[in-house]
C-alpha cells in the first residue's frame, strides 16, 4: 500500500520503509511525498501513518537512536542527518538499525 | 460456564499465550507475539477481559499494547511519557496492573526509569504520577543490576486509595489518598542490619486481593509479611536455602500462605539446591519445600514476574523458567508438570482466570 502527497513532483521522494517500521506502519511499504530535507520527509511520513509518531521518535521528539536513514545509498548520518537536503527522486529508506554481534 | 484459566508468558522474544482446558490439564500454545521484542509483562483485566503486554523494543520504542479480544488481536496505546523538560525518556514498562473493580477504568504501569503511570481509559493513554515523581527521594534512587524501574503495584483489597509500589533500588511508597501524597514505607522487624540499604532493592511487593492491608514481600536478600494494621515489615527468610530471589506469590484466599523461589545469590539460578517452590502456612515464619515432578538440582532461574496464580479452589500455581520452560501445579504447588518447553528466555507468566 502507498499514499501519495500532491505534488509538483520538484522534490518528489520516496520513502521506503523496511522490517519493523513496515509493521508498525499497518504494513504499508512506501510513501511518496515532497519534501526537501530529512525532516520534512519525516513529518511527511508521520502525516500518512500517524501510528509511525512514537515509533519514530521519543516524547521529547528525539529520533530513536536504532533507526537507520539512508538516502539512495548514503547514510543521512552523514549528510546532516535531519536537516540532509533531499532532492527530487531520491529514494530515503527507514531501517532498523542492527546492532550488537 | 466453568472458569479456565489462560496463561501469559512473556519472554525474551516475544509474547506466547496458553490456554488451558477445563481441567488445566492440557494447555494450547499460541505465539509468539511482537517477537523478537521482549515482553517484560503481561496481564489479564478480569473486570472488562483485556489483556496488556509490555512490548520493550529498541525498534521503534518500547511500548504497551492492549488486546479487547482475549489476544486474537493487538493495539498500540499511546506510550507513557515524561513530561516536556525532564531530562528521563521512557525506555520500558517493568510492569502493568489493572486497577482496583471500584475504579473500572483505571490501569496502572510501572516504567523505567523508575515511574508510576496512570490510565483512566482503560489503558489507552498513561499519565504519570506527578505526586511521586516529585518525592525529594527520588535522587536516591539507583539502578539494580535489571536497571531501575517501578515493578510492583499493590492495590489493597478493599479501598483503592490505598496501594503500595515498590522500586528497584528504591524501596516502598505508600498512598492512602489515591496517589495524591506517598510516605516512605521501609521500616523492618527482625532483619539483619549489616546491609540496611539492601532492603531498598525491592524484588516483588504483593497485596492479599482479598483480606485488606495483607502483603508479602521478596526483597533482594529476605522476604517479608505484613498483617493488617502492621506499620513494619516482619523479617521471614528463616527456613528458606538462600537469601536471594525474585518469584513470588500470594494465596488469593488464606490469610498465612505464601510462596516464593529462592536462588542462590551469587549464581542467580536454583543451585545447589535445585529449583523448587517454597511455601509458607504462617506467615512466613515457617518454609516447606515442593518440588514433587521438578527435575532434581535442576539449576534453572525464575525472574521477578516468574510466578503467578490463578484464582480456581485449589489454586493453580505457575512459573517460568530462563531456560524456556513453563511449570504448572493444579494442587497448590504439590505437584508440578511442565506444561511447555523449549520457549525463548521466560521473563513473566501471568495466570488468567476466564469466566
Amino acid at each position: 500500500m502507498s499514499k501519495s502527497v500532491p505534488s509538483d513532483r520538484r522534490h518528489g521522494v520516496r520513502m521506503l520503509l523496511h522490517g519493523a517500521y513496515r509493521g508498525f506502519a499497518g504494513g504499508a511499504r512506501e510513501v511518496t511525498l515532497d519534501a526537501t530535507t530529512i525532516r520534512e520527509a519525516l513529518a511527511g511520513l508521520v502525516s500518512a501513518h500517524p501510528s509511525l509518531t512514537e515509533r519514530l521518535r521519543d516524547e521529547h521528539g528525539k529520533l530513536r537512536p536504532h533507526l537507520a536513514l539512508f538516502i539512495n545509498e548514503d547514510d543521512a548520518r552523514l549528510l546532516g542527518w535531519e536537516d540532509a537536503p533531499l532532492h527530487d527522486g531520491d529514494i530515503v529508506h527507514v531501517i532498523p538499525a542492527v546492532s550488537g554481534g | 460456564m466453568a472458569k479456565k484459566v489462560t496463561l501469559l508468558v512473556g519472554t525474551k522474544k516475544g509474547l506466547y499465550i496458553l490456554r488451558g482446558d477445563a481441567g488445566r490439564g492440557s494447555w494450547a500454545c499460541e505465539g509468539p507475539e511482537f517477537a523478537p521484542a521482549e515482553i517484560h509483562h503481561a496481564a489479564y483485566d478480569p473486570r472488562d477481559g483485556s489483556m496488556f503486554a509490555a512490548v520493550n523494543q529498541t525498534w521503534g520504542g518500547s511500548r504497551i499494547e492492549v488486546s479487547r479480544d482475549m489476544g486474537k488481536t493487538w493495539k498500540t496505546t499511546k506510550n507513557p511519557a515524561f513530561p516536556a523538560g525532564s531530562d528521563r525518556t521512557f525506555s520500558k514498562t517493568w510492569h502493568i496492573e489493572p486497577g482496583h473493580s471500584k475504579t473500572p477504568n483505571v490501569v496502572w504501569a510501572g516504567t523505567e526509569p523508575a515511574a508510576l503511570f496512570k490510565s483512566e481509559d482503560r489503558g489507552e493513554t498513561w499519565s504519570i504520577v506527578k505526586s511521586l515523581d516529585d518525592q525529594p527521594s527520588r535522587a536516591e534512587w539507583v539502578p539494580g543490576f535489571g536497571g531501575m524501574g517501578l515493578h510492583s503495584i499493590a492495590i489493597d483489597a478493599k479501598d483503592p486509595k490505598k496501594m503500595m509500589v515498590g522500586i528497584s533500588v528504591g524501596g516502598v511508597y505508600r498512598t492512602e489518598d489515591g496517589g495524591t501524597t506517598w510516605v516512605q514505607d521501609n521500616k523492618v522487624n527482625g532483619a539483619p542490619s549489616e546491609r540496611p540499604d539492601v532492603f531498598y532493592c525491592i524484588h516483588k511487593l504483593l497485596a492479599h486481593p482479598e483480606e485488606s492491608g495483607l502483603r508479602f514481600m521478596r526483597v533482594h536478600e529476605e522476604v517479608y509479611w505484613r498483617d493488617p494494621g502492621e506499620t513494619t515489615w516482619q523479617f521471614s527468610t528463616k527456613g528458606l536455602p538462600s537469601n536471594f530471589g525474585f518469584a513470588a506469590a500470594i494465596h488469593p484466599r488464606d490469610r498465612s500462605t505464601a510462596y516464593c523461589i529462592p536462588l542462590d545469590g551469587m549464581r542467580r539460578t536454583a543451585s545447589p539446591f535445585g529449583i523448587g517452590v517454597y511455601r509458607t502456612t504462617d506467615k512466613g515464619k515457617t518454609w516447606d519445600r515442593l518440588d514433587k515432578g521438578l527435575p532434581e538440582g535442576a539449576p534453572m532461574e525464575s525472574v521477578r514476574e516468574g510466578m503467578h496464580n490463578d484464582r480456581l479452589d485449589p489454586m493453580g500455581l505457575y512459573f517460568g523458567t530462563a531456560n524456556g520452560d513453563v511449570w504448572a501445579s493444579k494442587t497448590e504447588g504439590e505437584s508440578w508438570s511442565r506444561v511447555a518447553q523449549y520457549l525463548p528466555y521466560v521473563t513473566s507468566v501471568h495466570a488468567a482466570t476466564i469466566e
